[in-house]
């Protein structure tokens, strides 16, 4: 009734068309050479484009910015050809020098995503105003897939500095985030919304819906309620899993489940904890129960995961079920014996959590683990937890013997999700800090082979390692969802995870 | 008049050594705490070399007290210095944000005195009775309860249930801010921009928040309220009211009430301490993007400066609400003399 009062005089609504979307999660640096999380790369899907990409909802890589590309015979160097007449959202022209400026910039600010280019392009030549030459380190079977992320998209050299990381958008020149996507930005207020509307100069398919908000929310449980008050028209990451249960079950809201690419799985620190020993590893991980953890902590939403290279992938095995499989009490103990633990002498160590980084059903997991190794008295964990800063900085410093994290794809290939965990490289950076010359040389294999069976080879006898050494014990395979009023349709998010705002619209 | 003047310096220098202690504390803290701003801002994958060169450019690796020093000179300039992590001044989100703050805890305060002395009042004027029982329980459970559940529910009742008021944000989901905002205090800016379709909103997104954190705090004011009018009604002059034939009413609301609010004021400065504290829950529960949620965004993000910022501009607001309340003392009661 006292809404009434003032809806009654409310102006009317502004005419152009606007979807609010509501999300929990946050956005970073406003730079695509130094942004390596999942929600600010959603932005930057949608107001940049790469010079390759995926048509919404898809996984097959088509031309964006480029036009074509041509690999060389050795697989070492790619030519992209640019469609001609882009401009940026200012107005300002794009050509093969912006694409060599926003790279090389990339390579010398050293952000996060950065090894993206620089574990893989040696130098960008421009060869015309339309034509840009990417000479790799050596050749890259997945070179499209890795070209097609956000760190090589490129930016406006008018309005980025060239020395700097942008970490908000007052740093940049005239203060305006300037792109080729679909939509530019056109507000800005960290932790409270980003406005986008239609890019006028994008060469593509107008969006059918002019205008998105984008809502920020500090708790899921208040986005549950604004969803179901009608405040926003679209939610997405990260609802509870109780919400997620009473939402789908809701006959007023469309859910979309996204089968998609996210994982989840325990890391073991093998130079220098007690996990130095592969039969501790190989014992916790035989002791997790993966489908008790899916139903009790994620309500039956997630897949029980027996691979660090997901399901629906190329080259996915399911060697963890064969060969450790759920809840082997049996195994664990037998492990546990040779390595000289018993219920008289139990094995201790400190299980480490980051409690809000993957929603608040973490502290949960944590506890499902703990009650699942200590089914054996030969073992006992106490958990400890971190706030996601600190987390990063204790597991490069070797604190965390074993912990909890999760994946999101940078790019679509099995290489993703193995080479970053376990080859030296990359299982530094992650803390895990193992470091075999056998398996650096099968990624070195399959990393510089486009023969599909030789990849298939080297990937499954990866898998098979894995349960042997057992770097990381993967858990569980995530589904996303998304809820929307009815008449939002065409949520096209692919295993990709892109989600492209351009192809949203309202039903008539 | 020059006791007065007198006593306000007194009060401004103490504030000095109060916010010398504080700051040393979370200064100190946030340094000795795992994490550091320069991991939060790079990543897990930069280099050794990067790091360090950050942390060099940040004076991080310079020795704690040299750091303590460099800020204190700088807070001493009333500098508060440059976000580590976003290339801005620390005044900026702060300026940006404490007017969403301020309006909260204001229009919460109202909401805490409204409903805690008039029910307190009434509880003293209906001692022993089931009533007075009732109020006391009410007091004792709300004082109890978490203030974000507080706001669940009454996002739940109000919000979805009844449908009647917004539960996020500061305006509606599709409102332009851009096209009223001048001051930051949106029933103000709204007003002035003579858009009264605006106003109406920007107060319907208010109440809500602003009754939660005013009911949660209502409870102490009904228990001190009613120990304190209790006290005033025992009193010779409350008797010789009665006498006169007053009526009850004006005997409580206008004679005792009156005595009694001395040290309601006293709660009052030292409870806007609380509503604070009580804004950062209440912000996130509700998406309201004050200071609260400012503190707690780059607390995640190791901001020192920032964090530093924002806790001194806290207690220079309690400082100054509290030597208002005393000075509102000497309003109220003509006995009280600086």
């Amino acid at each position: 009734m006292v809404a009434s009062l003032f809806t009654g005089c409310a102006k009317k609504a502004a005419p152009v068309k606007t979807l609010v979307y509501g999300t929990t999660e946050k956005v970073t640096d406003m730079d695509p050479a130094s942004a390596y999380d999942f929600h600010t790369w959603e932005i930057f899907y949608n107001i940049y484009q790469g010079l390759l990409g995926y048509p919404p909802g898809e996984t097959n890589i088509v031309p964006a910015l480029a036009a074509s590309y041509t690999p060389n015979d050795k697989g070492d160097e790619f030519t992209f050809k640019l469609r001609k007449g882009l401009k940026f959202s200012d107005g300002s022209p794009f050509n093969a020098q912006a694409v060599k400026w926003s790279i090389d910039r990339v390579m010398a600010l050293k952000g996060d995503p950065s090894w993206l280019v620089t574990d893989y392009v040696k130098e960008v030549t421009v060869i015309d105003d339309l034509t840009v030459k990417f000479t790799l380190n050596g050749p890259v079977a997945y070179f499209p897939a890795v070209a097609a992320t956000v760190p090589y998209y490129p930016v406006s050299p008018n309005v980025y500095p060239v020395d700097k990381i942008v970490r908000d958008i007052t740093e940049l020149k005239g203060g305006k985030l300037v792109g080729l996507g679909a939509y530019e930005a056109v507000s800005f207020k960290r932790d409270q919304e980003v406005v986008l509307e239609a890019n006028k100069n994008y060469y593509g398919s107008k969006p059918l819906v002019p205008r998105i908000i984008i809502r920020y929310f500090a708790d899921a449980t208040t986005m549950r309620l604004a969803l179901e008050k009608g405040e926003i028209d679209l939610a997405y990451k990260t609802m509870n899993p109780s919400d997620i249960k009473d939402l789908s079950k809701n006959a007023n809201f469309t859910t979309y489940k996204l089968s998609g690419p996210y994982i989840r799985y325990l890391c073991f620190e093998t130079s220098e904890s007690v996990f130095k020993d592969k039969r501790l590893r190989q014992a916790i991980a035989a002791l997790i129960n993966r489908p008790e953890i899916v139903e009790k902590v994620y309500l039956g939403q997630n897949e029980p995961l027996y691979s660090m290279v997901p399901k629906g992938m190329i080259y996915h095995t399911e060697e963890f079920k064969t060969v450790l499989g759920d809840g082997n009490l049996a195994l664990a103990e037998k492990l546990l014996k040779e390595a000289g633990f018993t219920a008289k002498k139990p094995f201790k160590f400190d299980l480490w959590y980051t409690p809000s980084h993957y929603g608040d059903t973490e502290v949960n997991l944590a506890e499902v683990m703990k009650a699942q190794i200590e089914k054996t008295p030969a073992i006992k964990v106490n958990i400890k937890s971190a706030e996601w800063a600190t987390y990063k900085d204790q597991w490069k410093a070797k604190q965390m013997p074993v912990f909890l994290l999760g994946w999101y794809p940078d790019y679509i290939d099995p290489d993703n999700y193995t080479a970053a965990f376990a080859g030296t490289a990359g299982s530094k950076g992650m803390g895990i800090n193992f470091s075999k010359p056998e398996w650096d040389a099968l990624f070195t294999k399959e990393q510089t082979n486009t023969d599909s069976t030789a990849r298939q080879q080297v990937f499954e006898q990866v898998q098979k390692m894995w349960t042997d050494e057992v770097p990381t014990a993967p858990i569980f395979q995530g589904n996303l969802f998304v809820f929307t009023k009815k008449n939002v349709l065409d949520v096209k998010i692919g295993p990709t995870l892109q989600f492209l705002y351009n192809v949203l619209r309202f039903a008539e | 008049m020059k006791n007065l003047l007198r006593y306000l310096i007194t009060r401004v220098l103490l504030t000095v050594p109060m916010l010398l202690i504080l700051l040393t504390l979370v200064f100190v803290v946030l340094r000795v705490m795992p994490g550091d701003p320069v991991s939060a801002m790079l990543g897990a994958h930069a280099p050794e070399r990067v790091i360090e060169q950050k942390k060099e450019e940040l004076g991080l690796n310079r020795p704690i007290l040299a750091q303590y020093l460099s800020y204190l000179s700088q807070l001493a300039r009333f500098d508060l210095g440059d976000s580590m992590i976003f290339k801005q001044r620390v005044s900026q989100p702060i300026v940006e944000k404490l007017p969403a703050t301020l309006e909260l805890t204001l229009v919460g305060m109202f909401f805490t005195l409204l409903i805690g002395i008039p029910l307190g009042a009434f509880a003293a004027s209906r001692r022993r009775s089931s009533r007075d029982f009732a109020i006391r329980l009410y007091g004792n459970v709300v004082y109890c309860m978490p203030v974000y559940w507080m706001g669940l529910m009454l996002q739940l009742v109000f919000g979805v249930w009844l449908d009647w008021l917004p539960i996020s944000g500061r305006t509606g989901s599709r409102a332009m801010p851009s096209l009223f905002e001048r001051t930051g205090f949106y029933v103000l800016d709204t007003l002035l921009a003579g858009d009264l379709a605006a106003c109406g909103d920007v107060l319907l997104h208010l109440f809500l928040p602003s009754l939660t954190l005013g009911i949660v705090l209502s409870g102490i004011f009904v228990r001190l309220t009613r120990a304190n009018m209790l006290d005033v009604l025992k009193s010779d002059f409350i008797l010789a009211t009665r006498a006169r034939g007053l009526p009850e009413r004006l005997v409580v609301y206008r004679h005792a009430l009156k005595n009694a609010f001395i040290p309601i004021l006293t709660m009052l400065g030292l409870q806007f301490a609380i509503l604070l504290a009580g804004a950062i829950l209440t912000e996130s529960t509700f998406s309201w993007p004050g200071m609260g949620r400012l503190l707690l965004e780059r607390i995640y993000l190791r901001d020192y400066p920032t964090i530093q910022g924002v806790i001194v501009v806290f207690a220079v607001f309690v400082s100054l609400v509290s030597l208002l309340v005393d000075l509102i003392y000497a309003a109220v009661d003509p006995r009280i003399k600086y």
